[in-house]
């Protein structure tokens, strides 16, 4: 299956590993990524802020390109997913939406209305089925428990996202968990906010979510969170120090990517996962599922 | 239909007072709501249980409560697409303390109501008749203007959560509806003194887009979306001196200048460039970004093609006129 | 000691509004409401408010006809002409305080058509415009600076030799009995729909305030002029908007015929509530209905329209009943709506009783006679709602506090309310007393009605008052003692029902919302005057009062 891949910013900037972990996952499940190099950021809902008309046209250019490559885009950012959703919601409104391709006209673009962006994790639970997942398993995951955090952007609004005609995507990132042979720790925070979005307005209130939600995970017994969304992750790991800090008690919960999990399930190395660059060591986990360093 | 409900109780006057669940199960109409099978819990099971209700029709507001986890509002409810493994789970709204049962205490609620003023605030003189509006500017805040003050927005805030302080989803979107209200501030329409206070810490910026408020609103008033409006009006009116502005700003220019965000820039540019304190916060994390590979390139390339997203952001940020 | 020169019980938009004209007045003030004031029932209106503003050539003597017409020339002409002299004002005023009234192409307040109205004169704000107003109005009460009881339920009123001392209040969220001072009580505590089973109106309706005026003396008037609302869906009662046939939706029978042709052949679904219920009533009991009820069409209106003006009923539809009105035609039937009838004052709210006002649906001035035109009520609420403020605030100035024993009252209201907590748990359930008490009245009281059906009534409610002795209230705690509320409520809602039941069945002919099969015709000769009730030492007396006539003349009304 060929899609056109949005990486996303954070994935080729803060989150390095996120990339090369995806490609090679998808290398082994057939899923070919076509880049589209000049498609812009989504805005991640900041740009929207300021002006949303600006941020629905910068989406649906991306969405028109995709259309002229006639392939359906994927993208491994929870953010990216909920801002392109939003913008796809809106502009479903004919008036807006030639409004909206006025301004790419010049460029000799023009959004016909098709696109259905969809995370990796909707493509391998909708499009891909999970069992070819199952099919390329060689280290289960058994006696992992593993929270999930989906990251606000891909659960709300469910309107936008259309989670009535596709109620798989309410429950799809425990499905992953359990497919790849570990166990869903439950908690309430795995579908709030990790705090990203504030991290630089209020730093407290952020490293609180933080604290927070992972603490849960831990107390529960969780061994790893696992998010499909590269801006939560950086909260969640690269900030937990931080957290733990200001929580007065250690964490210490490793984080993965979606994509770092399955391909730990394939066989696929730490290395080739690009674990030794997360901040909270990921050492305790790799012991326990025999995947060395 | 034979419902069953999960409710989450408590009862202040019992000698050791613990929330507890109890279950019910009653019969309704098919196409009956939550709130229809909660009032025959109380009418025919348990006279004790307590809940506020009153219209049945979504708009006085009284019913807003938790369903299977998330803020609604019961009478709005179909019972029959809530059942979950073959119950309803009920509990009582969020962020506020429970008084009984589903009763829940909303004097903070109504606090930060109050902090924001809510009432018009025109400049000027009162004309004899009406103000002059269009039906435009009329219909936009009928959005938000159908607030019923029911609280569900304020149960699932995540920021809440955690901070107490913050004036919260509905006091914000409120507020809006005065700063979007053009017989509000000066003659332009401007509410200065508003969103002046609005900037401060606890206000407007520390909203973290979670989107809950979105979702749990029963009358689509949509209040995250309307504080977003809310912080461009804020920067228009050049209130640009807050970490949350400045931010957007950042964002903004590096996404028009090469496409894509420039990280790495993003977080000094926030907090100030010449905030060396808060600059020098940064210092531990950014080494061990620095030793772990996750330092985004300190020389950000521009996409290809970057000047037609230049070229766009130009076109479509055509200075607005205020009017 | 509480105590305020001017209490208003009741916080919807008559008693916010007569708060605010208090305060303004210079009278101490406070407002006491049994829910927070934004949960009141008139949050619940949806069309709008008719003012007649004469910069765009409307005349108020023509709103005050229309009116007069519409009370099928029961209403008092006089009240009438004060209410519609003041609607202009009342209008900017609302306007002023910032509510966002739809506008026209010129940014002015824009109208839509609405039943009995022979010219647009509703102003509105899409179809959810006593929220609108209601919560505009709340505003402007904080402003105020009103001292507000919110959550606190009035369980009695004290009159010490015919005048007004104050209330027995219980503070529901902790238990608390207290006694209220006042110098002037006015009574805002709006309807009594729960009183019939089904019902527009909200859980709250319960007819406190008609009831605690009643049991204290106060007379009360044209108890039987009930309305049915053409328009509401079947199950729940709840309310769809007149709004959609002012937006010019039809009314449907099984087959698609606009059966309106038949009964009102000029303003077709824009006839007067009374007359539209009835041809409906009459309709479906000729089995061209489908389970007892008719069509509201609004799909020829188109999607924009109804998303801009009508999508709150849209959505209760979607919500309640499944169906959403772009699509396909809405089931609705006639349903108890409005009480026409209350406590019996004049134009500035007085009542019988020394000190005591009433304003807003409670009251009844009357301007409704028997038939209220739709988006009068609101305007009904502001008007009245202002000047039993104003003249309350006035008159309060040299008046004293009447002395009571305040520690006195407060114990034996304690006793009394735990008198109801210590009944045994063996008698019949509240909810199915009301139950009784609701189906009875919706059975004999509701748009046809006949002797031997209302007789019934009569004698029904005799025996369901007995049952109300030994209801027993499951909850004996004092936290949030909501059972206990609803058992006080229920009491009142009885205290209505009867005196309802007799003045139907005294008053042999059909005018405005009493129709009779057995007196089918509207009888000028004997029965162009008003029925008062008022509480005897032996029950109910009923008495007669004129009707001011003005400038109208009484003739046939056809639409």
């Amino acid at each position: 299956m060929k899609y056109a891949f949005f990486p996303g910013c954070v994935s080729r900037g803060g989150c390095p590993e996120l990339y090369p972990a995806t490609k090679l996952i998808c290398e082994k499940l057939g899923i070919e990524l076509q880049e589209m190099p000049a498609a812009s950021c989504t805005g991640a809902g900041v740009l929207q802020e300021k002006n949303e008309l600006l941020g629905d046209t910068l989406n649906a250019r991306t969405f028109a390109m995709a259309e002229a490559l006639d392939l359906p885009i994927l993208t491994i950012c929870s953010t990216c997913q909920g801002v392109m959703s939003q913008a796809n919601h809106r502009l479903k409104n004919p008036e807006y939406l030639a409004k909206v391709n006025e301004y790419l006209a010049e460029e000799g673009l023009e959004y016909k209305g098709n696109a259905r962006p969809k995370h990796l994790l909707w493509v391998l639970v909708e499009d891909i089925g999970v069992d070819k997942i199952v099919e390329l398993i060689t280290r289960p995951l058994a006696g992992m428990r593993m929270a999930p955090f989906y990251g606000c952007y891909i659960v709300r609004p469910t309107d936008a996202l259309e989670f009535e005609d596709n109620p798989g995507r309410e429950t799809a990132l425990e499905k992953i968990i359990e497919t790849i042979g570990a166990t869903v720790v439950d908690f309430a925070g795995k579908t709030r906010c990790c705090g990203f979005p504030i991290l630089t307005i209020n730093e407290k209130n952020s490293m609180a979510m933080v604290g927070n939600h992972t603490s849960e995970a831990k107390d529960l017994g969780a061994d790893a969170m696992i998010t499909p969304c590269p801006l939560c992750h950086l909260n969640l790991d690269s900030f937990q120090p931080k957290a733990a800090a200001q929580a007065g008690r250690p964490i210490e919960l490793p984080i993965l990517h979606m994509p770092q999990a399955i391909g730990l399930a394939m066989g696929l190395s730490p290395k080739e996962m690009g674990l030794q660059r997360h901040i909270v060591s990921t050492k305790p986990l790799l012991t326990k599922i025999g995947a060395g360093v | 239909m034979d419902v069953t409900l999960n409710i989450r109780r408590f009862d202040p006057e019992a000698a050791n007072p613990e929330p507890y669940w109890e279950e019910f199960t009653v019969s309704i109409e098919d196409n009956g709501t939550v709130l229809d099978a909660l009032i025959k819990v109380r009418e025919d099971n348990d006279g004790s249980f307590s809940l506020r209700c009153s219209c049945r029709s979504s708009i006085c507001g009284s019913c807003a409560m938790r369903i299977n986890g998330h803020a609604g509002l019961a009478c709005k409810t179909q019972a029959a697409t809530a059942i979950i493994d073959g119950k309803i789970t009920v509990e009582p709204a969020g962020n506020m303390p429970v008084m009984k049962d589903l009763v829940v205490n909303f004097d903070t609620f109504w606090d930060k109501i109050m902090e924001v003023e809510p009432y018009l605030k025109p400049e000027g003189t009162e004309p004899e008749a009406e103000y002059i509006a269009s039906n435009e500017s009329m219909l936009h805040l009928s959005d938000v203007t159908s607030c019923i003050m029911c609280g569900a927005c304020f149960s699932d805030c995540t920021v809440l959560e955690v901070d107490p302080s913050f004036l919260g989803p509905a006091a914000l979107a409120k507020a809006y509806r005065f700063t979007a209200d053009p017989r509000d501030g000066n003659e332009k329409g401007v509410s200065k003194d508003r969103l002046e206070e609005l900037t401060k810490p606890s206000g407007m910026w520390d909203c973290t887009r979670c989107m809950e408020c979105v979702q749990a609103c029963p009358k689509g008033v949509a209040p995250m979306d309307r504080i977003m409006a809310m912080r461009d009006q804020a920067m228009e009116a050049g209130f640009t001196n807050t970490n949350g502005a400045r931010h957007t700003e950042a964002f903004s220019e590096s996404v028009g200048h090469s496409g894509w965000l420039d990280e790495l820039r993003l977080v000094p540019k926030s907090v100030g460039m010449t905030n060396v304190s808060a600059l020098i916060g940064y210092a531990p994390i950014a080494i061990q970004a620095l030793t772990h590979g996750k330092m985004p390139p300190i020389i950000h390339k521009k996409l290809p093609d970057a000047k037609n997203v230049k070229k766009i952001f130009d076109k479509v940020e055509k200075p607005l006129e205020r009017d | 000691m509480l105590e305020h020169d001017v209490l208003v019980i009741g916080a919807g938009l008559a008693g916010m509004r007569a708060a605010i004209a208090a305060r303004a007045g210079g009278a101490t003030t406070a407002i006491i409401s049994k829910v927070h004031p934004v949960r009141s029932h008139s949050n619940a209106a949806q069309g709008g408010i008719n003012a007649a503003l004469t910069d765009r050539g409307d005349e108020w003597e023509d709103h005050a006809y229309d009116t007069v017409k519409g009370s099928d020339f029961l209403g008092d002409q006089d009240a009438i002409e004060v209410m519609c002299k003041a609607a202009g004002q009342a209008l900017i005023d609302m306007e002023h305080f910032g509510v966002t009234f739809n506008r026209d192409d010129e940014g002015r307040l824009g109208t839509r058509a609405f039943g009995g109205q022979r010219r647009a004169r509703t102003f509105f704000v899409g179809d959810f415009t006593g929220q609108a107003l209601l919560h505009v109005m709340f505003e402007q009460l904080i402003k105020s600076g009103v001292r507000r009881y919110e959550e606190w339920f009035v369980s009695s009123l004290i009159i010490e030799e015919g005048k007004v001392c104050g209330v027995m209040a219980l503070e529901i969220r902790t238990g608390q009995v207290y006694a209220i001072r006042a110098k002037k009580v006015i009574f805002c505590t709006g309807g009594f729909g729960r009183v019939f089973e089904p019902s527009t109106n909200a859980l709250i309706c319960t007819g406190d305030g008609t009831a605690l005026a009643y049991n204290a003396g106060a007379e009360l008037m044209d108890m039987e002029m009930v309305q049915y609302h053409p328009t509401t869906l079947a199950g729940s009662g709840v309310l769809i908007s007149e709004a959609a046939r002012g937006e010019g939706a039809y009314l449907l029978d099984k087959d698609g015929n606009r059966f309106m042709e038949k009964y009102a052949p000029n303003m077709m679904e824009l006839a007067s509530r009374d007359v539209v219920s009835r041809a409906e009533q009459t309709e479906i009991n000729a089995g061209n209905g489908v389970d007892g009820c008719v069509f509201l069409d609004c799909r020829h209106l188109g999607e924009a329209l109804i998303m801009e003006k009508l999508s709150q009923i849209r959505e209760i539809g979607i919500d309640l009943v499944g169906h959403d009105m772009i699509k396909e035609p809405i089931p609705i039937r006639p349903g108890m709506h409005y009480a026409m009838g209350g406590i019996r004052t004049n134009v500035d709210g007085e009542t019988n009783l020394e000190g005591v006002y009433a304003a807003g649906e409670c009251a009844c001035v009357s301007v409704h006679g028997g038939n209220r035109l739709g988006a009068n009520s609101l305007l009904d609420t502001i008007v009245f709602g202002e000047r039993s403020g104003n003249h309350a605030a006035e008159t309060s100035r040299d008046a004293e506090f009447v002395e009571f024993n305040v520690e006195e009252s407060v114990r034996n209201e304690e006793k009394r309310l735990q008198g109801f907590l210590d009944r045994p748990q063996n008698g019949d359930r509240i909810a199915s007393v009301r139950l009784a008490m609701g189906e009875s009245m919706n059975r004999n009281l509701a748009v046809y009605r006949n002797e031997e059906g209302m007789k019934a009534t009569l004698a029904e409610l005799k025996e369901i008052e007995k049952r109300y002795e030994t209801v027993p209230v499951d909850n004996k705690g004092k936290l949030f003692n909501t059972d206990l509320v609803f058992a006080l409520e229920l009491g009142f809602m009885l205290d209505c029902a009867t005196p309802i039941a007799m003045s139907a069945l005294d008053r042999k002919d059909s005018r405005g919302a009493q129709a009779r099969t057995d007196y089918p015709d509207r009888d000028d000769e004997n029965w162009m005057k008003h029925l008062v009730i008022k509480k005897g030492a032996a029950g109910p007396e009923l008495s007669y009062a004129p009707v001011s006539i003005t400038q109208w003349t009484p003739e046939e009304r056809k639409y």
